[in-house]
């Protein structure tokens, strides 16, 4: 069979499971970053105003979940989770539940990581905003949620935005790590396709094509984001 | 004579230490509506922390202050230090002043008519179309029309004071605190502002000026109060306290800035 | 309890004994990258355009695609190469260890090219110039002026990168290497208690990252000419200016 079939639509053509990886991979990156910058700016806030023993404990979950490999993150919550699910459900009497989507899992183990990561960047970001600019809006009977909506917020996003799509890119490609739990996206895929064809280096040099366009387009999108919350400084 | 006009500002034995150092030894101060004060002080005499006090962006660690119909609300924790106790009506006394920095603080991220706008429409929730009028006179009164749409950065010094003082005066505050104003502007700059703080005078705001432009004190204030090592040392209206009648230690004070 | 600390005791006895292998991969494509990032880096800096682009290709290719994709490209892709599988070079990538190093150097040396590219943009325009007035040229020059400033510039971000490369290591448990993620998988699947497993695991890795940080923070306070205490010791002015 040649590369072309291979790669087409044809029912011999795994294309339409590649685009599927693809979109796959995406939300996954999508969903990791997504809980990675809940958290990490409850992490940040933590970092900042918490109690000592908040700040303490988000100060270990940086440090641990910083030099932790990811692949070693990602075992932790595919074995482990199963497990606490099943034993939380003893305790409080449920009916066991099916193992938890690989989909869950994958997201939440490099949203954990990415967390860590965006902790440290919000807390940066927060850091570089003058305090004489908090002490006007205090002056002016400024509440903190107003301040923090009005005056933090739009400053820390110009900050924090390059360094986000930097976050962003290294989720897109520890998304792919995640390949190891089963989850069809764009590496596992491949790593089937390529297996069952026996031709490793069309598929995935395919797959790094796709990572390579991902990536590119991201980069390309995050600029211009960079560029819209940038307005106001440019003299 | 005309009867006294309402007190607007009242602080009493504020005292203030920074670790051993104490800054503020007990300074009390009364203002009243169309009055405008000016403190001036050596550096270190405590002036702008007194300024910063009265706001609450300080706490003191001593004193009551009023604003208005608000009292601050200052409380002991346990450990006996004072504390702001309500944030709540702290921002209500807040609402009640305005304060025009050394350092301008605009916010960057808004254009100038942001700035100005951005406390009567969030704070205080005031009609969109009433705000932004009051705005428009504003930032014409302080000679910034033609720049609605700018941001901060663009702006000189001194423009970037005027648009300050417009953003202070949108909530039309019952009390305008100035702290140094003119200390960060180079000396053609410095004489704008100064113009069109002497209007705001003129035109019966209350306001409590920290400066070191001797000037402004002696021609355009109603009342100059010298803080030293953290007190009062001498007070009173102009036309005494530059006169012959002053206290040796404000004409020590005076004497290098060549009258 | 006492079966439990017997359990942790027994799982940390085989996680260490993974930790030379981790420690190998780490310190050869660490060298490899950073010798190969010194040629990319020259590379980036030359006067016609076709180095540059390779230059630039090689980061795109590299930064842009997920490390774990390319240590499988090399390790499964050229098994299917004819001339590689009946060629010498079979014994080379047949071997997973191997695989590894080779995808780290390609991937990380990107990484650190970039970051000595930043460095040398960063460099004041005037020490080379002061360089080149005292008559300094070529490999001089880069030698006593560029490289002593790249160097301080560059280790900050460069650590980073270590510590990166460090939890990259653990990607060589996916091609069948026993690495410590490795052994901590496999135990794992043996005995299910992944919670004890893994932070045996990542206290190891830990460890080493501590270990590598402390090295590489003593390096940038040696550098640093700021804080001025200074290898060189400053000879005493002996004859009084007069």
């Amino acid at each position: 069979m040649d590369d072309l079939t291979l790669l087409g639509f044809g029912p011999d053509g795994w294309a339409p499971l590649l685009l599927k990886g693809c979109l796959l991979t995406l939300a996954v990156s999508a969903a990791s970053m997504a809980i990675g910058t809940v958290l990490g700016v409850l992490l940040a806030w933590a970092r900042l105003k918490g109690p000592r023993w908040l700040r303490r404990t988000a100060l270990v979950y940086g440090v641990v979940l910083r030099g932790v490999p990811e692949l070693l993150v990602i075992l932790l919550l595919y074995f482990g989770l199963p497990s606490l699910i099943l034993s939380l459900a003893e305790t409080f009497g449920w009916d066991a539940p099916g193992l938890p989507p690989p989909f869950l899992v994958g997201s939440l183990s490099v949203g954990l990581v990415s967390a860590a990561y965006q902790a440290e960047i919000f807390r940066g970001g927060v850091g570089a905003i003058p305090r004489g600019q908090f002490e006007a809006a205090r002056a002016m009977g400024f509440g903190d949620l107003l301040c923090f909506h009005r005056i933090v917020l739009p400053q820390v996003a110009r900050v924090v935005l390059p360094a986000l799509g930097n976050v962003w890119q290294f989720n897109l490609k520890d998304s792919a790590l995640i390949a190891v739990t089963g989850l069809s996206e764009l590496m596992r895929t491949s790593l089937v396709a390529a297996g069952s064809t026996r031709h490793p280096f069309l598929f995935f040099g395919v797959a790094m094509a796709l990572y390579l366009v991902l990536t590119t387009l991201s980069s390309t999108a995050f600029h211009y984001g960079g560029r819209y919350s940038n307005r106001w400084d440019r003299g | 004579m005309t009867p006294p006009s309402p007190t607007v500002l009242t602080a009493t034995n504020i005292r203030k230490s920074f670790g051993d150092r104490e800054v503020l030894a007990g300074v009390s101060l009364e203002a009243r509506e169309g009055e405008v004060i000016s403190i001036l002080g050596g550096s270190g005499s405590g002036k702008s922390t007194f300024l910063r006090c009265l706001n609450l962006l300080e706490v003191p660690d001593e004193g009551q202050i009023a604003i208005g119909d608000v009292q601050a609300p200052l409380a002991r924790d346990r450990h006996g230090r004072l504390v702001v106790s309500d944030g709540r009506v702290a921002a209500r006394l807040r609402t009640q002043t305005a304060m025009v920095f050394q350092g301008f603080n605009l916010w960057p991220h808004l254009t100038v008519l942001q700035n100005v706008m951005e406390a009567p429409l969030r704070v205080h929730r005031r009609d969109r179309d009433e705000v932004l009028a009051t705005a428009r006179t504003l930032l014409e009164r302080v000679g910034m029309a033609g720049f609605h749409a700018a941001y901060p950065k663009r702006l000189s010094g001194g423009q970037q004071q005027r648009v300050a003082i417009a953003r202070a005066l949108a909530t039309n505050p019952k009390l305008v605190l100035f702290d140094e104003p003119t200390s960060a502007l180079d000396p053609e700059r410095v004489r704008e502002v100064l113009a069109l703080m002497r209007s705001l005078a003129e035109e019966g705001r209350t306001m409590i000026v920290v400066t070191h432009e001797m000037a402004f004190a002696r021609d355009v204030s109603s009342r100059v109060v010298h803080l030293m090592n953290g007190r009062v040392e001498s007070s009173g209206p102009p036309a005494h306290m530059f006169g012959p009648d002053a206290s040796p230690a404000f004409r020590a004070f005076l004497s290098p800035a060549a009258l | 309890m006492g079966e439990h600390l017997t359990f942790i005791g027994s799982v940390t006895a085989q996680l260490v004994r993974a930790v030379p292998v981790t420690l190998l991969i780490l310190a050869v494509s660490g060298v490899c990258a950073t010798v190969l990032a010194t040629g990319l880096t020259v590379l980036s800096v030359a006067r016609s355009p076709l180095p540059r682009l390779f230059q630039r290709t090689w980061t795109f290719l590299f930064r842009g695609t997920p490390l774990i994709l390319q240590i499988f490209m090399i390790y499964y892709g050229f098994a299917m190469v004819p001339w590689i599988r009946h060629g010498f070079l079979w014994t080379a990538f047949r071997d997973p260890v191997f695989c590894t190093c080779l995808a780290m150097t390609c991937c990380c040396s990107a990484y650190i090219a970039e970051i000595f590219r930043g460095a040398l943009a960063a460099v004041p325009r005037g020490e080379i110039e002061a360089g080149r007035a005292c008559g300094m040229t070529g490999f001089m020059l880069l030698r006593r002026v560029i490289a002593p400033s790249l160097i301080r510039i560059a280790l900050p971000s460069y650590s980073n990168e270590i510590i990166m490369m460090t939890k990259s290591t653990s990607l060589a448990s996916t091609i069948t290497v026993l690495d410590i993620t490795g052994v901590a998988q496999q135990v794992i699947a043996h005995s299910y208690r992944t919670l004890d497993v893994f932070c045996a695991a990542a206290a190891l890795y830990l460890l080493i990252n501590a270990g590598l940080s402390a090295l590489l923070a003593a390096l940038e306070r040696r550098l640093d000419v700021d804080r001025a205490v200074s290898s060189i010791s400053v000879p005493p002015v002996v004859e009084p200016l007069s």
